[in-house]
């Protein structure tokens, strides 16, 4: 091999190195394979380019980049050719299930229907919210009580509904209120079914909150004469909050994905419309439409749930 | 003074003899740990009591104890002529009588320096906010922290919080102060500026417990010196009678270790 760089050598006589053949071989064959030559041409690029390597490797010779690049080449021609011929065997399929999952025309018929169901579901969502926020904070102060019964039947509150599934509960508690006499709507049973769940959890969110600040801010608090109603109020709870937020806020995601439950007692919120239009049109595309509509909240949601995370974590 | 001269109108028990804290055979166990063993102590209106002692020997508890953060076991507590230690004793009405200042300062840290000190006066006495914030400037102004007034507790440093700590418990008036070993946790070129407010506080009449491992303090400021050692008051008298010439072997014990560093 010729020693291009050798000491002593003035710069102006400094010779650009050689570049490998095989590297230059392996990008032409990579091009070709993926326009000519398809396949023999993107092996031909592969085994060029390691051999180039190689080359590079033990002696002096550059193109390492060219030989990637080849490599690279030759691996998109080979995926390229077999996606092709997947598609070519399977067209009967691909093409069925195209139709069924994303055809146009039932998506255009559905985004309008799946809408209103979707006002359902984000009004199931938040008024539910509000509720579970309320009860869940409520449940979490019984826990921490000093009154050992609140403390008793807060866990067992907490322990039964975080033990049995939550379509379950969605079917006792409204055939369950029925037979009370009370007789709610099904909207209204999906609030309370939602609500009597999710505070459970929640509940447990709060309760970690509160005990994670410090001892010594009731203390401080009580000591300046604040009933222990006060002190939970103006500073131990403004504090715990900020600190469950971000977990809040998972639970509010699950809690939108979930609501879909509550179709199985014929509440029509957008995955039962989304499944009647399927019936009708005997065609899967309003479900996919159901998902993209999900997507449109829950995504924004956790990007927002990250962005608080970072913020909050940034004020401590 | 004003306060003092209202209380001893208020005073109107035959029994009671003008004492700001009567502790009469105090006990607490923590589980099978006598932390207390029979503590009797008066501390009578502008006395500053500084109480020292090694680690262990139920300082914090008996200071915790005055003000109900901890439930006596045994034994009677009065603050003025009201007994903290009977059932039926409103304890948020007592509280207000004693101020606490802790080791950890514990301001809350989602509200300002000046909310800290008018949240209190605010929900407690309800008092106005601008009357509130009037005074809490003045307490700030006080412990030379009113340019401070808008700060958050995070921006401030151990010792700017802990005077913040202590103009929070002046602000409800209190006839007494406690002082939880609030130099411990501050650097040592901070100790001082809180030592100087507590002087200042001393010089005004206040009555004040303090315990503390300052024996400079307790030499220039306190009137009276207890020396606690597990469980029970083995030394009380005037500071510097005590220091040059303890008594009690324990007490000896004691100074003859701490005191060889200053």
């Amino acid at each position: 091999m010729i020693q291009l760089n050798e000491e002593g050598q003035n710069i102006s006589e400094f010779e650009k190195p050689e570049v490998s053949g095989w590297a230059k071989a392996s990008l032409i064959m990579g091009i070709l394979g993926l326009t000519a030559v398809p396949v023999v041409g993107a092996i031909l690029a592969i085994i060029f380019a390691r051999i180039a390597k190689r080359q590079i490797l033990q002696t002096d010779l550059e193109g390492d980049g060219l030989a990637t690049a080849g490599q690279a080449l030759g691996v998109i021609g080979l995926v390229v050719v077999g996606l092709a011929v997947t598609v070519f065997l399977m067209q009967d399929r691909l093409r069925e299930f195209s139709r069924d999952f994303f055809d146009w025309d039932t998506m255009k018929y559905s985004i309008p229907l799946l809408g209103q169901g979707f006002l359902v579901t984000l009004k199931l969502a938040l008024v539910s919210e509000a509720c579970i926020l309320v009860l869940g904070l409520i449940v979490a102060l019984l826990r921490i009580s000093r009154i050992k019964i609140f403390r008793f039947l807060a866990a067992v509150y907490i322990d039964v509904i975080r033990g049995i599934p939550l379509i379950l509960q969605i079917f006792v508690i409204y055939f369950g209120l029925t037979y009370l006499g009370l007789n709610f709507t099904r909207f209204t049973a999906g609030v309370v079914a939602l609500t009597v769940c999710y505070a459970a959890y929640e509940a447990e969110i709060f309760r970690a909150g509160i005990e994670s600040v410090h001892k010594g801010q009731m203390e401080a608090s009580r000591s300046l004469g604040m009933t222990y109603m006060q002190s939970m109020r103006h500073i131990v709870l403004p504090q715990a909050v900020r600190r469950v937020i971000p977990p809040l806020s998972n639970e509010f995601i699950m809690l939108t994905k979930d609501t879909a439950l509550v179709a199985f007692i014929g509440l029509g919120e957008i995955f039962l419309t989304g499944k009647e239009i399927m019936g009708k049109k005997a065609n899967v595309t309003p479900l996919v439409g159901v998902a993209l509509f999900f997507l449109l909240v829950t995504i924004p949601a956790m990007r927002g749930v990250q962005y608080l995370e970072k913020r909050l974590a940034r004020g401590d | 003074m004003t306060t003092r001269k209202k209380k001893s109108e208020q005073a109107v028990e035959p029994v009671y003899d003008g004492s700001i804290i009567n502790i009469i055979e105090l006990h607490k166990k923590f589980g099978d740990f006598d932390a207390l063993k029979g503590i009797s102590l008066e501390v009578m209106p502008q006395q500053v009591v500084v109480v020292v002692g090694p680690s262990g020997s139920g300082k914090s508890t008996m200071l915790r104890c005055i003000n109900g953060l901890e439930q006596a076991t045994r034994g009677h507590i009065f603050i003025e002529d009201v007994e903290v230690t009977h059932r039926a004793t409103d304890i948020n009405k007592v509280r207000q009588k004693v101020g606490m200042v802790f080791q950890s300062f514990n301001l809350f840290p989602h509200l300002t320096a000046l909310r800290n000190v008018t949240l209190a006066p605010t929900k407690v006495r309800k008092v106005s906010q601008d009357e509130a914030n009037e005074k809490a400037l003045a307490l700030l102004d006080k412990v030379g922290l009113k340019d401070k007034a808008d700060a958050f507790p995070a921006h401030l440093s151990g010792g700017q919080q802990q005077r913040v700590a202590i103009a929070r418990a002046l602000a409800m008036d209190p006839d007494v102060m406690l002082f939880d070993e609030v130099t411990s946790a501050l650097d040592p070129e901070l100790v001082s500026e809180v030592l100087d407010t507590m002087k200042d506080l001393a010089f005004e009449g206040m009555t004040m417990m303090v315990v503390t491992h300052e024996m400079g303090f307790a030499k220039e400021v306190g009137s009276r010196l207890i020396f606690m050692d597990e469980g029970l008051v083995v030394e009380d008298g005037d500071p510097e009678t005590i220091f040059t010439n303890p008594q009690h072997p324990r007490t000896q014990d004691f100074f003859s270790k701490i005191l060889s560093h200053i």
